[in-house]
């Protein structure tokens, strides 16, 4: 689902994530001004354990839909998308993330998101760490518009 | 969960002798049998730690200590005999890392759990010996370190050099390192020498998704990054001279190369769909567990027996991996030394898995069974005279291959009867973390960390600089302790001590 | 299809059977019924009205009545009757057929050797044979069983083996090198309770052993010879970078 690029699509976002303790693993942690840019800085943050993502070029853009029957399974489908994307095919290697449909009522959860990046090309994109999954453990999500408080935490298989 | 102070925790913990705690029913609920684990002094303040800072008042969430995973894997369904902790134990997803426990087979309740497996699937150790000597090798370390980082692909987004399409793929996953036979990859005596002989009859590549084969495919032959590496070591110590030469080693001084690797995005992929597959199952069975993490199936479910046998596929996709680098490793000497690796002697000594399940036949008070035993982060370790160890090793028992971590040693055990009978022929895996990989990061420095690998006479080629802090041996746990712990133990026995001299990472 | 066995048969249009084809099918069921198996009486043959309605269903009987284990694929089917007429004709004319056989078809062209071997004149039971075969496990250093033939079996054992010509040359060829092996300290895991029977089981597990070790050499030349016919290992260093 390639899509021509605009010149806004060049943009990046600002950083709203860290890496948190974990013995064996790691822990993500993200937040934003709303969930769907908590989730999307979540997606952020596990690229950027890959590799440095300000080598990352934008030249292409993909699609990818996930699904779950709750937040939490939502989270850790959209995360596995992305890393599928990332693992085969495309190769595709994040710098920007863009949710376009975020559906998070009723029975069937969906998002819909906009992946912009490049393949991932050894030589150019220094080697971080390799994801191995992404895990429920430790799995947090705050959702708490009244504070306008939208963090996420998981914990991935390194 | 029952929040207990640290001192009310620990009256639910005995020590047994110098090498082994007993936890007793109770300390977690709904535990069928009770857990043990082995640490000594060292390894046993580390164990204590971790469950005395749970039990700080504030705590919640977050990961639980090992001792209290291995506790909740004692109340699984099924579960015979004990929850065993081995010495490099540390937190993992569900099951602590390290640990092993055993269901019966013809229990209907019995279960199988992904996370008593790992992400990892058959993720293992391969070790090759050669006839070179140090001083063969010494002064032309650099080439040869970068002689093998040239040949075999490292690191995230790697792609295997093999080539390979989704048919050769589906064969592979079935037949397992008989597939790289026929392709002429490796030896006959590289099966021989390999667990299971190098393939899972069981496996069938048709319960295994889609995703998982798209990932598996461009990563065949790949060695990935983490804790995985090739190594070129040296003998430096033999324990047990009988044993060692029964495995081709006769002195020290004499050079090998220890592979570690696994089945790469392929395994991740089917322990992630048998994950999913499985929280349902639980709710239709009603299989209570005392974590949400450990995830399971009855034994003889659909669920179940898909994981199986898709593991089982991983299994063997795992073999085909460690034996595409074991040819490539050969090519890289062979083109060193101008020789062949026939002359070189580059026989594999044995091949280990240490994340994997598989039905065994033990005695449970006296009696045989059929039993599912779930190793993560443990590897069999079978004595002497088991009819499911090579010829070759008979008499001196299964050998086991403890992989060091970067710059520190790696050891070779061999399985004894002591092991067979208090844990159902298991032993540790390698040394286990001790810090955190972001501790890790903050604390250490890279050039302190590769200042101090060169001042041990340690070559290294590394794909990511991030990861020689994460992986410095800092970060685990004492590997010499964990593998003198298994030796006072009994449940092995030291014979042969590694030393690297070049390491390749990811 | 099937022109050999069926001519060896004798049946009458064996060059242009078809037997995907239904009718030509029941046919040569039929005459095979009819001329080699005979396993009804002639005048209660369901089988034979090959335009019958019930024709599948008698030969369901049929199938029944002479064992036939073949299901459905009616090629295999037909090569199973056809094999159970070759049987039934063999074991008529055996001794027609064996008047042909290898052994026999050899003999008037090789000269007729009577064996003259002294050895055949011995009396295996007599005490002489006994002392004889004593007298040379004593010169050989080998342990006498009570049975004298075991004791000259391994006596004929020892001659072929080391006091064979080349043996005799080359001995360091021939004789085993190495440290003794002691076995009765590294064997270990069990314990019959009687020192005997211990050593006993600790040699035979070491005979095991050995068989087991000839087998999987046995297995590995298979492999290696298979892999002469299919192995083909390559690399493309195009389709993954290595190195920096």
């Amino acid at each position: 689902m390639e899509g021509s690029l605009m010149n806004e699509d060049l943009t990046l976002p600002e950083c709203k994530y860290e890496y948190l303790d974990h013995t064996a693993d790691v822990q993500l942690h993200a937040w934003g001004d709303s969930l769907k840019e908590a989730f999307e800085q979540c997606g952020m943050a596990m690229f950027g354990y890959m590799t440095t993502l300000s080598t990352v070029e934008i030249k292409q853009v993909e699609e990818i839909e996930a699904h779950g029957h709750d937040l939490e399974s939502l989270l850790f489908h959209f995360l596995d998308e992305l890393l599928f994307l990332f693992s085969c095919d495309a190769y595709l290697i994040c710098s920007k993330l863009v949710i376009t449909e975020f559906n998070i009522e009723g029975e069937e959860l969906m998002i819909r998101c906009k992946c912009y990046g490049e393949e991932f090309t050894l030589g150019k994109h220094p080697q971080g760490t390799e994801v191995k999954a992404i895990t429920y453990s430790a799995m947090h999500i705050v959702n708490e518009p009244e504070t306008n408080k939208f963090e996420v935490f998981v914990i991935i298989d390194i | 969960m029952v929040v207990r102070s640290y001192n009310d925790e620990l009256k639910y913990l005995e020590k047994i002798n110098n090498y082994c705690w007993r936890i007793k029913i109770g300390f977690q609920p709904n535990m069928k049998v009770e857990g043990c684990f082995y640490v000594n002094s060292a390894l046993e303040k580390l164990m204590l730690e971790e469950l005395r800072n749970a039990c700080r008042p504030g705590m919640v969430g977050g990961f639980l200590p090992g001792v209290k995973q291995i506790a909740n894997v004692a109340a699984l369904p099924g579960i015979v005999g004990k929850s065993v902790g081995l010495p490099d134990v540390h937190s993992g997803y569900g099951f602590a890392i390290g640990n092993m426990a055993a269901f019966d087979m013809n229990d209907p309740v019995s279960i199988v759990s992904p996370g008593g497996v790992g992400f990892d699937i058959n993720c293992g150790v391969r070790l090759l010996r050669t006839n070179l000597w140090e001083k063969d090798v010494l002064p032309v370390k650099e080439q040869l370190a970068q002689s093998l980082f040239d040949h075999i692909p490292v690191g995230v987004g790697s792609k295997g050099i093999i080539p390979m399409n989704a048919h050769d793929l589906e064969e592979a996953l079935e037949m397992g390192m008989d597939w790289s036979l026929r392709e002429g990859y490796i030896w006959a005596e590289d099966k021989e020498h390999c667990e299971e002989y190098g393939r899972m009859l069981n496996a069938d590549p048709s319960t295994v998704s889609m995703r998982a084969k798209k990932r598996g495919l461009p990563q065949l032959g790949t060695l990935g990054a983490g804790n995985h590496y090739a190594e070129i070591q040296i003998v430096d110590e033999i324990y047990d001279k009988w044993a060692a030469c029964k495995m081709g080693i006769e002195e020290k001084g004499q050079v090998c190369v220890m592979i570690h690797s696994g089945s790469r995005g392929f395994g991740h992929q089917v322990a992630t769909d048998a994950l999913v597959q499985m929280e349902k199952a639980m709710k239709r069975d009603n299989i209570e567990t005392n974590d949400r993490q450990l995830a399971c199936a009855r034994i003889h479910s659909e669920e179940g027996q898909n994981y199986l046998k898709s593991m089982a596929a991983a299994a063997n996709f795992a073999w085909v991996n460690r034996s595409s680098m074991t040819f490539l490793s050969r090519q890289a000497f062979a083109k060193q030394f101008e020789m062949s690796p026939d002359d070189l002697d580059m026989h594999v000594i044995y091949d280990v898995s240490h994340n994997i399940a598989k039905v065994e036949e033990h005695l449970v008070d006296g009696k045989p069974k059929t039993l599912l035993v779930h190793r993560k982060g443990s590897t069999r370790a079978f004595p002497p005279g088991h009819p499911l160890i090579p010829v070759d090793y008979q008499l001196t028992g299964q050998p086991v291959l403890i992989g060091g971590t970067m710059g520190t040693c790696s050891y070779v055990l061999t399985g004894t009867e002591t092991g067979m009978e208090q844990t159902f022929g298991s032993t540790c895996h390698g040394a286990g973390r001790a810090l955190s990989r972001a501790k890790s990061r903050r604390n250490l420095d890279y050039t302190e960390v590769l200042r101090k690998l060169d001042s041990m006479g340690i070559s290294i080629r590394v794909a990511s600089p991030k990861l020689v802090m994460e992986e410095a041996p800092e970060s685990y746990k004492n590997v010499t302790d964990v593998v003198n712990t298994c030796h006072a133990a009994g449940i092995s026995n030291k014979c042969i001590k590694l030393r690297p001299i070049a390491v390749i990472k990811g | 299809m099937f022109k050999r066995k069926l001519s060896a048969l004798q049946y009458p249009q064996c060059d242009f059977v078809n037997g995907k084809d239904e009718t030509e099918f029941r046919k040569v069921i039929v005459w095979l019924e009819e001329n080699k198996i005979k396993k009804y009486k002639p005048e209660s043959r369901p089988i034979s009205d090959i335009k019958s309605s019930n024709w599948k269903k008698s030969f369901e009987q049929y199938k029944k009545d002479v064992c036939c284990p073949v299901k459905s694929d009616t090629l295999i089917e037909l090569d199973w009757f056809i094999n159970l007429a070759l049987q039934k004709e063999y074991i008529q004319n055996k001794s027609k057929y064996e008047k042909h056989s290898l052994e026999i078809l050899k003999s008037p062209n090789t000269p007729n050797v009577v064996p003259d071997n002294p050895l055949d004149h011995l009396d295996f039971g007599s005490k002489d044979f006994e002392n004889g075969v004593k007298a040379i496990a004593q010169m050989l250093q080998i342990l006498s069983h009570p049975d004298p033939l075991i004791t000259l079996k391994a006596i004929s054992k020892l001659i072929c083996n080391r006091l064979n010509n080349n043996a005799i040359k080359n001995p360091e060829d021939y004789v085993i090198k190495g440290a003794p092996f002691p076995f009765e300290d590294a064997i270990k895991g069990y314990d019959l309770g009687d020192l005997v029977l211990n050593k006993a089981a600790k040699i035979l597990r070491l005979l095991y052993i050995q068989n087991l070790r000839d087998l999987q050499t046995k297995s590995n030349e298979l492999i290696v010879s298979v892999q002469s016919i299919t192995a083909n290992p390559k690399t493309d260093t195009k389709l993954g970078k290595v190195g920096k």
